[in-house]
């Protein structure tokens, strides 16, 4: 080949090379930077890099929303919803996780120059007053060119789409084991830009020791009191420069402190916490969630400086002057110049709530069939059920329906000194026949589970197979109407017996069948509750918002997919006390049940009661 | 301005493009506009110790060569007059030495030399921090090399400043050499050409030849090394010996893969540059591998210190005394011997200053010493035991035995300490733990299984082009008979292999990694 | 004088055939070391004085060079 042949074969080699990597990377675009116009995953772009796909996102969207909140992601969990109904207003959660008070004024700059803002919510953290404008990795948090007067265009164009394209081909990558839940490389909502959280919102959650061991988090945590909030100063510059911003365009400016992990805080140096909320009431004032009683309960945290979505209901809840959901005392107080010394004086030395003030041990038995005499099954006989009962009442056990522990839980109602609830599984004619008149003498409640296709049924599904009796919808109507029995789900079809079915596909329990894929799972679970509960409700007039799992076993999609569908409490075959916490609706999750059998004496079963 | 970056790759291209649409037209400016470039974004302050060892050098190169005209108007009787302007000339050499390489030595080992006194005159004697210039150590030997030349009426000198510039600062010898003579390169440097394609392909693919060795190969095995070398470090022997030979693999790959960038960059334009590398794994001895390692600094060594040391009347009067008292062989190189051991204790020194390079150098010296005292030795017993020392078998085995004396050297070169050297060497004999190297410790150390499996690959290759080059093989020639489509394929194939394995092997960063934190 | 070069050489660099190798310093067969160690020996018994700037390859490949280089010395 002629020498300059080769050079310019070579040319158009480099320069073809360059060409497909930038194609690759506009094309899968994995931080969002172009748009994403082909693959649309935001949820994905904003987790490499939300503050570059949250800008393209909104440039294609913003007409949708007309309020935002900003902030770094400990402002993720305020719920959209509420916030809407509080503001009558449509908002976007633009928080980015990392972001310091610098970002924060770029984005909101961007945001009232380029859109419509009615209410702007900033969320400061405590760690604004420690990093300002740090130098950090410009792919993973560089801002988007539009929100950034600093950043040239050309410079973010070069940067993104001669990228490493590792990023793209991790995108794509994920995309064949993506799934309808979030997981570490698509942690946002799209719609809302709030962390998706819906796996950490249904694990079952009980004593604090466990969560602690689960969590190291909050134990780990730096203690030295030896960081300084250098950065005061410039973090409440930019608070001023967004206020004055806002009051320019006459946008509400409502500004919030998230709340934080209370040990979080003693890796500052003495003094300087207080120093930076005095500075910040200086500037404006703002509602204060950080310091409180609650900072103190690790369970209503996701980790030392992300709270609970639940907090977040408090939070806004508080804010609106809702008391319908429970929330501590002292959480939650509207800060101004005036009164910051005396509430940091309360709120820095907040003390932890008391177990009792916002906990319960909640024991929960489970029955299944009764009978007359003992017939080697391992049922409970009636005189044994009788017996246990009686020994209940004597050692001062009061029964609950599961009715009153979510009321505990979500609205700030009450429970007995020594809680119990009792449970049936399967919704066998005995507990109607044997069972039910021993509970009504004694004024005691219980909740009973029904399998729908075998409600008033003796034999099986449409076979001839002989089946143990199954009351009836009217009777579970009596027993509802006596004030003392809750009938809930135990699903409708989801229990088989496979010995009696036909198909090659059997449920004997919740969980997905085997090769079957998430949508077609989602499908027919949603359905199979749907049915459940609306032949129940039909029935007896009380809603069903319970679910015990066949056989014990679930996912954590299952448990998704029935919260969506307003379950609140669920209930597996664990053995074990449940610990029963305020304001936590993950206390009733999955909840531990002791069952009873014909071998489970009296004296056991009490000693079982104990947490 | 690193040679891995978009930078360089531009400044090269532009300027050669530039250069040689200049073709008709002075071209060397081009030359000189893009070394000052080149220098001056690493910082403008570091110019200034460019500017200053050149501007001594030249003004020494001048007046030493007024000197030499001085010298020969002389009648040839002359005798005093004679050694008169030896004498000046010998004093602007040794000025010029002195504050050239005295320059060096504060810049790079001030704050060293300061610690090693006792603690009383540390406190006294002030700490000066300097930004090193880039490549400082190799344009100073350079500059003071054209100095001793000019001394030797070797060639004229040269009048222009800027010409003369231009060599001293010639951008693709900036990082780290080679060293390179004023004879051989400055009339290229000036000279007027146009573009030639051939020379410019080959450029192009001595220098991807040297981006794979050290980006692809070089930079993974650096990882490892990071892991296991050092104090404190928790490895078995074995894992240790594996990290000392990713040592030798990485600075290998790194400095000859610089050095192929460098010298394929100036075949662009046309120029070549002196060797620094020929395939020193072929060594058969530690002589014979110093003549095949950092070649330029060795022949700079040779013509600058060895031969005038060790033909000097102090060292000429050594070798006397040796013979006269010693007798027999050492006694004829008593001179070379302790002549040579000068020569690697600079050689030391010009790694460090630390006792460790200090006893490098020693090593360096005992050996090729023995050697030459065993030279009659060796060769009586390799005639008592019959072996035949032109075979493949006694070829390998004084390769082999070339390969551990280097390892062991190593061992020194890549410690913090002298102190760390020997123990690593310790742990390496008395506890190999060889279990490490197939219980899954070999993928805790920084690299993936995959990346090891590139290393390998990558040494294989180089060793598979080395060995075709040892039997004089020319790579790019052969290139150039092959058809088309597998000269395209050379062509692409390394491009892709140092886009993907190279340019992108690092600097990923896994979302999951960074959302965790949050 | 050039069998006392070669007695010289061979007692420097033992094995290697003086009498008919001409690139004794291109083809690696006398390395600097050896050379210094050489034209020691060689300014002692023949008393002439080489300087660094003759120590060129083309003085040194084959013993004729070397005795060309001395004759040239002692004129």
């Amino acid at each position: 080949m002629q020498p300059k042949r080769w050079f310019l074969m070579f040319c158009a080699t480099a320069a073809a090379l360059v060409l497909a990597l930038m194609a690759f990377n506009y094309v899968t675009d994995p931080f969002g930077a172009f748009g994403d116009r082909f693959f649309q995953w935001f949820s994905y772009d904003e987790t490499n890099n939300p503050r570059v796909a949250k800008v393209s996102y909104l440039q294609q969207h913003h007409e949708e929303y007309d309020s935002y909140v900003i902030g770094c992601s400990s402002s993720s969990s305020l719920p959209t919803e509420a916030l809407n109904e509080l503001y009558d207003a449509s908002f976007y959660n633009m928080i980015m996780y990392g972001a310091d008070m610098a970002d924060c004024e770029k984005i909101a700059n961007y945001l009232l120059d380029n859109y419509q803002v009615e209410n702007l919510v900033l969320n400061i953290e405590i760690s604004d007053g420690a990093s300002y404008n740090t130098e950090s990795d410009p792919l993973t948090y560089g801002l988007h060119h539009l929100e950034d007067p600093d950043l040239p265009a050309l410079t973010y164009y070069t940067r993104y789409l001669l990228a490493n394209p590792r990023y793209g081909y991790a995108k794509l990558q994920s995309l064949e084991t993506d799934t309808i839940l979030p997981q570490s490389f698509d942690v946002f909502d799209e719609k809302t830009g709030t962390y998706d959280k819906r796996v950490r919102d249904v694990e079952p959650i009980g004593n604090l020791e466990t969560y602690l061991a689960a969590y190291s988090d909050f134990t780990t945590l730096d203690q030295s009191g030896t960081v300084g909030l250098y950065q005061t100063e410039n973090c409440m510059k930019s608070v001023a420069a967004i206020r004055d911003a806002c009051a320019a365009k006459g946008v509400n400016f409502v500004v919030m402190t998230a709340p934080i992990y209370g040990a979080y805080f003693n890796k500052y140096q003495p003094g300087s916490v207080e120093n930076f909320y005095t500075q910040l009431a200086q500037v404006t004032p703002y509602w204060d969630f950080s310091c409180s009683s609650l900072s103190w309960e690790p369970r209503y945290f996701y980790d030392a400086t992300h709270f609970r979505n639940c907090v977040g209901e408090m939070m806004v809840a508080r804010m609106a002057g809702d008391d319908s959901v429970w929330m501590p005392d002292d959480f939650g107080v509207y800060v101004t110049a005036d009164n910051v010394s005396d509430h940091l004086a309360g709120s820095l030395t907040a003390q932890p709530m008391d177990a009792a003030e916002n906990s319960a041990q909640v024991p929960i038995l489970m029955y299944h069939h009764i009978v007359e005499e003992d017939d080697g099954s391992g049922s409970v006989t009636v005189d044994q059920f009788r017996a246990q009962m009686d020994a209940l009442l004597d050692a001062g056990y009061t029964t609950v329906s599961l009715q009153e522990l979510a009321d505990y839980v979500n609205h700030g109602g009450d429970l007995p000194e020594k809680p119990v609830a009792i449970t049936f599984d399967d919704g066998y004619a005995s507990n109607y026949e044997l069972a039910y008149p021993i509970l009504r003498e004694r004024n005691m409640k219980a909740t009973i589970f029904v399998i729908g296709v075998s409600v008033g049924k003796d034999t099986y599904k449409d076979t001839d197979h002989a089946m143990t009796p199954h009351f009836s919808y009217e009777q579970a109507a009596e027993m509802v109407s006596s004030g003392l029995i809750s009938v809930q789900s135990h699903t409708y079809d989801m229990h088989q017996w496979a010995p009696y079915e036909s198909g090659d596909q059997v449920r004997e329990n919740i969980l997905p069948l085997a090769g079957e894929s998430e949508t077609d799972y989602v499908a027919a679970l949603t359905e199979d509750f749907t049915t459940s509960r609306d032949l129940l409700e039909a029935a007896t007039g009380e809603p069903v918002t319970a679910l015990a799992f066949p056989t014990g076993l679930y996912t954590t999609l299952t448990s998704a997919v029935l919260r969506d569908l307003g379950v609140e409490v669920t209930l597996s075959t664990n053995p074990g006390v449940n610990t029963v916490v305020r304001g936590l609706p993950q206390s009733l999750c999955a909840m531990l049940r002791i069952g009873v059998n014909s071998e489970t004496t009296v004296d056991a079963l009490l000693a079982s009661l104990q947490p | 301005m690193a040679f891995t970056s978009w930078e360089f790759l531009l400044l090269t291209a532009g300027a050669a493009v530039v250069y040689y649409l200049l073709h008709r037209h002075t071209q060397w400016p081009v030359l000189l506009a893009a070394s000052l470039i080149f220098y001056a974004a690493g910082g403008l302050g570091a110019m200034v110790w460019l500017f200053a060892i050149a501007a001594v050098t030249w003004g020494a190169g001048l007046v030493l060569e007024r000197m030499n005209d001085a010298r020969k108007a002389l009648s040839k009787g002359d005798k005093a007059g004679q050694q008169r302007i030896k004498r000046r000339k010998k004093a602007v050499v040794a000025v010029t030495a002195v504050l050239c390489f005295g320059l060096v030595y504060v810049m790079k080992y001030w704050n060293t030399t300061v610690a090693l006194f006792p603690a009383a005159v540390e406190q006294i004697l002030p700490r000066w921090d300097f930004l090193m210039p880039l490549g400082l150590s190799f344009f100073t030997f350079q500059s003071v090399g054209y100095v001793i030349d000019v001394y030797r009426s070797k060639y004229a000198a040269q009048r222009n400043p800027a010409k003369y510039l231009l060599f001293v600062s010639f951008f693709p010898q900036m990082v780290q050499g080679p060293i390179g003579r004023y004879d051989a390169l400055a009339p290229q440097l000036l000279a007027r050409r146009s573009v030639d394609w051939r020379m410019v392909d080959r450029g192009i693919q001595l220098a991807m030849w040297g981006y794979f060795k050290k980006m692809v190969i070089a930079d993974r095995a650096a990882v490892v090394v990071n892991t296991v070398i050092g104090e404190n470090c928790p490895y078995g022997g074995a894992v240790i010996f594996v990290g000392i030979l990713a040592y030798s693999i990485q600075l290998y790959c790194d400095f000859s893969g610089g050095i192929d960038i460098t010298r394929g960059v100036a075949q662009i334009f046309g120029i070549d540059m002196a060797e620094n590398f020929l395939r020193p794994i072929f060594a058969t001895s530690l002589a014979d591998y110093w003549r095949r390692w950092h070649v330029s600094l060795g022949h700079w060594m040779r013509d600058y210190l060895f031969y005038p040391l060790s033909l000097s009347k102090p060292f000429a009067k050594l070798g006397k005394w040796g013979r006269r008292h010693l007798g027999g062989l050492p006694g004829k190189i008593l001179a070379t011997s302790a002549a040579t051991f000068v020569v690697y204790l600079v050689i030391g020194i010009w790694h460090g200053v630390n006792f460790r390079y200090f006893v490098y150098g020693i090593w360096n010296g005992s050996l090729i010493t023995i050697s030459m005292l065993m030279e009659h030795r060796f060769l009586a017993w390799k005639q008592a035991l019959h072996i035949n020392d032109k075979s493949r078998g006694y070829h390998f085995f004084t390769m082999a035995r070339t390969w551990l004396i280097v390892l062991f050297g190593r061992y020194i070169g890549s410690s913090p300490r002298l102190l760390v050297a020997l123990s690593l060497m310790a742990t390496t004999i008395l506890h190999p733990v060889p279990s490490q190297l197939w219980d899954g410790t070999l993928l805790q150390l920084g690299i993936t299984g995959t990346d090891w499996a590139i290393i390998g690959l990558g040494t294989a290759v180089v060793l598979a082009v080395e060995t075709f080059q040892e039997r004089g093989g020319k790579v790019r020639e052969t290139l150039e008979r092959q058809n088309g489509f597998v000269q395209w394929l050379a062509i692409a194939v390394p491009l892709i292999v140092i886009l993907l394995l190279g340019v992108f092997r690092a600097g990923y960063i896994s979302s999951s990694f960074i959302y965790g934190q949050y | 004088m050039k069998e006392k070069i070669i007695q010289i050489m061979s007692e420097i660099c033992p094995g290697v055939d003086f009498a008919t190798e001409t690139a004794l310093i291109d083809d690696g067969l006398v390395d600097s070391l050896d050379i210094v160690n050489i034209v020691t020996e060689l300014m002692d018994v023949f008393d002439v004085e080489i300087n660094v700037e003759d120590l060129l390859p083309e003085n040194f490949n084959s013993v004729d060079a070397i005795a060309q280089l001395i004759e040239q010395l002692q004129e």
